[in-house]
């Protein structure tokens, strides 16, 4: 016979929660039930979440309405402690059954590895799903996490926003739930203007329905596909294609219960703006979505996401032109105020704008771009000569958006770098350098592309670097999750334009050439070059790493390969990824070699890091250490013939080590390395030192995991 | 609806929920929150329930009076509640009602927005209260006031009563709105933002003003250690104003302006927690039978 079961409902109603909040707090709210079911022994069927602004909900399908029994066996002190020499129950015996809730004659002995003890099996019945479950949501609510949390009225009580109802069934009964001074009943509450007072919920099955009917879409996927079609349809009627840019869709869609979309008009003398600052305009503060035509163009049109229906729309319409009018008068007017000074012609006012406090102007700092452009030209070799005028016009120019009234808006001011592009433009700046100002802040998240031109690579690189070299030199460098200076970000975009350009840049003269430049400075938390440029090269690598585990090698495997002194990121990422092929392809045949060259490590790497070992080839003597030896030199020469010229071939390098395999395993099998003269036990030691370092070349092995291994 | 009819049907509409109508305070502020009203009494454990219309100075928003949307002398129509109270919302919503606004017609929204006064040392979580996608109100719930904690919260509403009205109006420039029946706020206020903006922007003398600046800062420190923090906040408010007509000379450098908002976030704090203590030295008065409850 199945057990019966019912259906549970939580809903938690709250004022209006910031839309990035609600998918997050879902998930959590759908993990922490699904766990504590399990730790409730409640067994259940589908979990679904939905939220809205003003409300987070959970609905979990056929919850058993009691938990399973609990039997478990419970060990007791040793027989011999509980029973006399008559076999007569001590203390000891009495006591331990009694805290069970069990008689003496209850308890059974049994031998174990450590001798014969006491047991008792105690049962504990199953409890009401109704009894346990109040407890359960409640910690369940407290164990909620947002980024940001508030008090309100008298209470302790935190939570991402007031909450104000609390709904909570299992099946027809109402689940007792008291948190932050308020008690679950089965009452919802529907749209705040197109319903009417409280919803009685007579059940889980018919709350999605009814609050349908009270013009809630509680399910946000549903919503999202709503605005989608509205506005898309919305678009088309009005002669356009909405630019439904999905960022966007989700913060709307969690900003409204009842979508319907609305054209509106804006002034198409407006469009003589950039097209970044337009969709900005209307994006950010109001999130509305562009309309273009079928060439890309902007149409002097908008899309609003009224939270309602179709009543009174034309007055909402109205509203909302009303309002994107005056931010577009105010772009305008940035606009024609900033254009009567040409962007070259700001550059002197930038000495007058601290870059960061005690390492000069943006002036110096755009002289410091301009010489890291020059440096990573000259390594990178094969730059353009057109390439490299543009990308130092371009680092000169790279801050002179940073002063205009246009970027000085807040509102605008994420725009940095794509008005300064815009701007270089209508100054008659060549295409060339207007894209890479636009592209010197790139990538700008993970979801980011580099910049896709020579140039704004270039000033891109030039820009992250000083700025992360600044950082660290003052002591601003990041601690646990705090970034503020966005220094990670910094170092990952390093990387990815590196990786993705496959620029070979000497790392280390890399970071001492940015912080070289940096001006004299009396900053307290200062601290000396040698020991920033240790931790910014720390800093680059283990942005690497993460690079590499996107890329799915192994941390092992990674650690092993960036142990390894690299000359620079791409041959370390080149390395790692051959590796990675290498060892997925045949990964008993890597755990071979692995394994000898870290037989190798292991008995070689204390005496050399005390002793100067020098191998002498002539005296070694033995068969299989000769063997070896000839192994280790026909390696080498593979190795060096596999890593010369421009463009390494580790999957060969690789060859290298493997064939000497054979004869190291026999090395170690016939040869005593620990031999007592003490000449020849050195010089084995150093054949396998020496061996140790042709690996070394490639990765640490020591740092690898193999499966199996302690 | 003029806006002396707004600002009555909303003292109307406040009255009726238990608060104390209060008067604008007289020294120069950035925002209705500067007054003390909000600021002081928003601070401690007594309860605080209050309406006022305050008006606001930015001299960097000052533009001769010929900008349709911005001036540099403003009204805040505000109100504070502490604690709390759990209909809060409702209230919000039932106040903007009452001045004429049919919500089935409209699109009213509480949007997120978090607030923070670095000068004031004081945050708050909240959202903006949008009205066909414009901001007329914004609606707090205090953290942190003067670097102290808010313990019970006050939650404040603040209403933009020249948006409003010109939204309620139909009209497109401050200076077309009815302050009255018989008079608009051009007529009222359009010469007092031409004189001011001109001054604010290009007359006010920078050397006095970073003097006075100096003094006052000197002086509210003095009052204070001195166990006077009401009039000590009167020069901290002055502080506070002396650095936005500053700010809007284009006196201030970017180095210069975080370290002068430190200056008096940090005035405004020492004053905060000399009120407490005053306060609590009189045994919170306003406490009345919560106290012996």
């Amino acid at each position: 016979m199945a057990e019966p079961t019912a259906d549970l409902l939580f809903e938690i109603g709250v004022e209006e929660i910031p839309a990035p909040a609600v998918l997050p707090a879902l998930a959590q709210l759908d993990k922490l039930l699904t766990d504590g079911l399990a730790e409730a022994r409640l067994a259940h069927g589908q979990v679904r979440t939905f939220g809205t602004p003003r409300r987070l909900t959970i609905i979990v399908s056929d919850v058993a309405l009691r938990q399973v029994d609990l039997a478990e066996e419970v060990k007791g002190p040793p027989a011999a402690a509980a029973f006399d020499a008559d076999g007569n129950p001590t203390k000891a015996a009495q006591g331990f059954a009694a805290g069970k809730g069990l008689s003496v004659d209850d308890l059974e002995v049994r031998e174990t590895d450590r001798g014969a003890y006491i047991f008792a099996q105690v049962t504990e019945p199953g409890r009401a799903a109704l009894a346990v479950l109040p407890e359960l949501l409640e910690r369940a609510i407290a164990s909620l996490t947002f980024p940001k949390t508030m008090r309100w009225g008298s209470l302790d009580f935190r939570f991402a926003r007031p909450i104000r109802w609390l709904l909570a069934l299992l099946g027809p009964d109402v689940v007792p739930v008291e948190v932050a001074r308020l008690h679950s009943d089965r009452v919802t509450w529907g749209h705040r203007f197109l319903s009417d007072g409280p919803i009685a919920i007579a059940e889980p099955s018919e709350y999605l329905a009814k609050l349908e009917d009270a013009h809630v879409i509680a399910d946000h996927r549903r919503r999202l596909q709503m605005i989608e079609e509205r506005a898309a349809a919305a678009a088309t009627e009005a002669g356009g294609r909405a630019r439904l840019d999905p960022d966007l869709v989700e913060e709307v869609s969690f900003m409204v219960e009842y979508p319907t979309a609305l054209v509106g008009h804006f002034d198409s003398r407006y469009l003589a703006l950039p097209a970044d600052v337009i969709v900005t305009v209307m994006s950010g503060h109001q999130r509305y979505f562009a309309v273009e035509n079928p060439d890309g163009s902007l149409l002097p049109l908008f899309i609003a996401i009224r939270n309602g229906d179709e009543q009174g729309l034309d007055t909402v319409r109205k509203g909302n032109e009303r309002v994107i009018e005056p931010r577009l008068a105010d772009a305008e007017f940035y606009l024609t105020e900033d254009m009567r000074t040409p962007l070259p012609d700001r550059l002197e006012s930038l000495q007058r704008v601290t870059y960061i406090e005690g390492l000069g102007s943006l002036y110096d700092k755009t002289e410091r771009l301009e010489a890291i452009v020059h440096w990573l030209c000259a390594q990178v070799r094969q730059v353009e000569e057109a390439h490299q005028t543009h990308a130092a016009r371009a680092a000169r120019l790279s801050k002179c958006d940073l002063n205009t009234n246009m970027i000085g808006d807040t509102k605008l001011a994420k725009l940095q770098g794509r008005v300064g592009a815009e701007y270089a433009r209508r100054s008659g700046e060549p295409e060339e350098v207007a894209l890479a100002i636009g592209e010197q802040y790139r990538p700008i998240s993970a979801a980011d592309m580099p910049p896709a031109t020579t140039p704004g690579r270039l000033v891109s690189l030039a820009d992250k670097i000083d700025h992360v070299a600044a950082c660290f030199r003052i002591g601003l460098r990041p601690t646990g999750s705090a970034d503020p200076h966005a220094l990670r970000r910094a170092a990952q975009g390093i990387v990815r334009i590196i990786l993705d350009a496959r620029w070979r840049i000497d790392l280390p003269e890399f970071i001492m050439l940015a912080l070289g430049n940096l001006p004299e400075n009396q900053n307290a938390k200062a601290i000396p070059e040698e020991q920033a440029a240790a931790q910014i090269h720390e800093f680059l690598l283990a942005r690497l790493e993460a690079e590499l585990d996107t890329r799915g090698v192994g941390y092992d495997l990674a650690r092993a390969v960036l142990s390894a002194p690299s000359p620079d990121l791409l041959d370390a990422y080149d390395r790692a990824l051959a590796l990675r092929n290498i060892r997925s392809s045949d990964p008993e045949d890597f755990e071979r070699v692995i394994m000898a060259a870290e037989r190798t490590a292991n008995i070689c790497r204390g005496p050399k890091a005390e002793l100067a070992l020098t191998l002498d080839a002539d005296a070694l003597a033995e068969e299989h250490e000769v063997a070896l030896y000839e192994a280790f030199e026909a390696a080498g020469a593979a190795l060096e013939s596999a890593l010369a010229g421009p463009t390494p071939d580790y999957e060969a390098a690789w060859a290298a080590p493997a064939g000497m395999c054979g004869a190291i395993d026999t090395f170690f099998e016939e040869v005593m390395v620990m031999a007592e003269d003490e000449a020849v036990r050195l010089n084995r030691l150093a054949l396998l030192a020496a061996i140790d370092d042709l690996l070394l070349r490639l990765l640490d092995v020591q740092q690898i995991v193999i499966e199996g291994e302690a | 609806m003029t806006i002396q009819k707004i600002f009555a049907t909303l003292d109307g509409f406040w009255a009726g929920q238990g608060c104390l109508l209060a008067e604008a305070y007289e020294i120069e502020v950035g925002a209705g929150t500067m007054a003390p009203d909000t600021f002081l009494r928003s601070l401690g454990p007594e309860p605080w329930n209050v309406a006022y219309v305050q008006p606001c100075r930015r001299p960097a928003d000052s533009r001769y009076g010929e900008n349709p949307n911005r001036l540099g002398r403003y009204f805040q129509y505000q109100v504070i509640m502490k604690p709390s109270p759990q209909q809060f919302q409702d209230l919000a919503v039932a106040s903007i009602q009452q001045l004429g606004l049919d919500a089935h017609e409209h699109d009213i929204r509480f949007v997120e927005d978090d607030w923070e006064s670095p000068t004031l040392g004081a945050s708050g979580v909240g959202w903006e209260i949008w009205l066909d996608g414009m901001e007329i109100c914004q609606y707090t719930y205090f953290q942190q006031v003067g670097g102290l904690q808010c313990r019970p919260v006050a939650v404040e509403l603040t209403y933009g009563p020249e948006r409003l009205a010109m939204y309620l109006q139909g009209v497109e420039d401050y200076r077309d709105l009815q302050w009255s029946d018989d008079v608009s706020y051009g007529e009222l206020r359009f010469e007092e933002e031409r004189q001011y903006s001109h001054y604010n922007l290009e007359i006010a003398d920078i050397d006095m003003l970073a003097k006075m600046f100096e003094m006052c800062e000197a002086e509210a420190r003095r009052v204070n250690e001195a166990g006077y923090p009401l009039p000590a906040y009167d020069y901290v408010l002055k502080c506070s104003h002396l650095f936005n007509l500053l700010d809007a000379r284009g006196a201030i450098s970017v180095s210069e302006r975080t370290g002068m908002i430190v200056r008096v976030r940090n005035l405004a704090s020492a004053v905060a927690r000399t009120h407490v203590a005053r306060r609590e030295e009189l045994g919170f008065p306003l406490l009345g039978e919560q106290a012996e409850a």
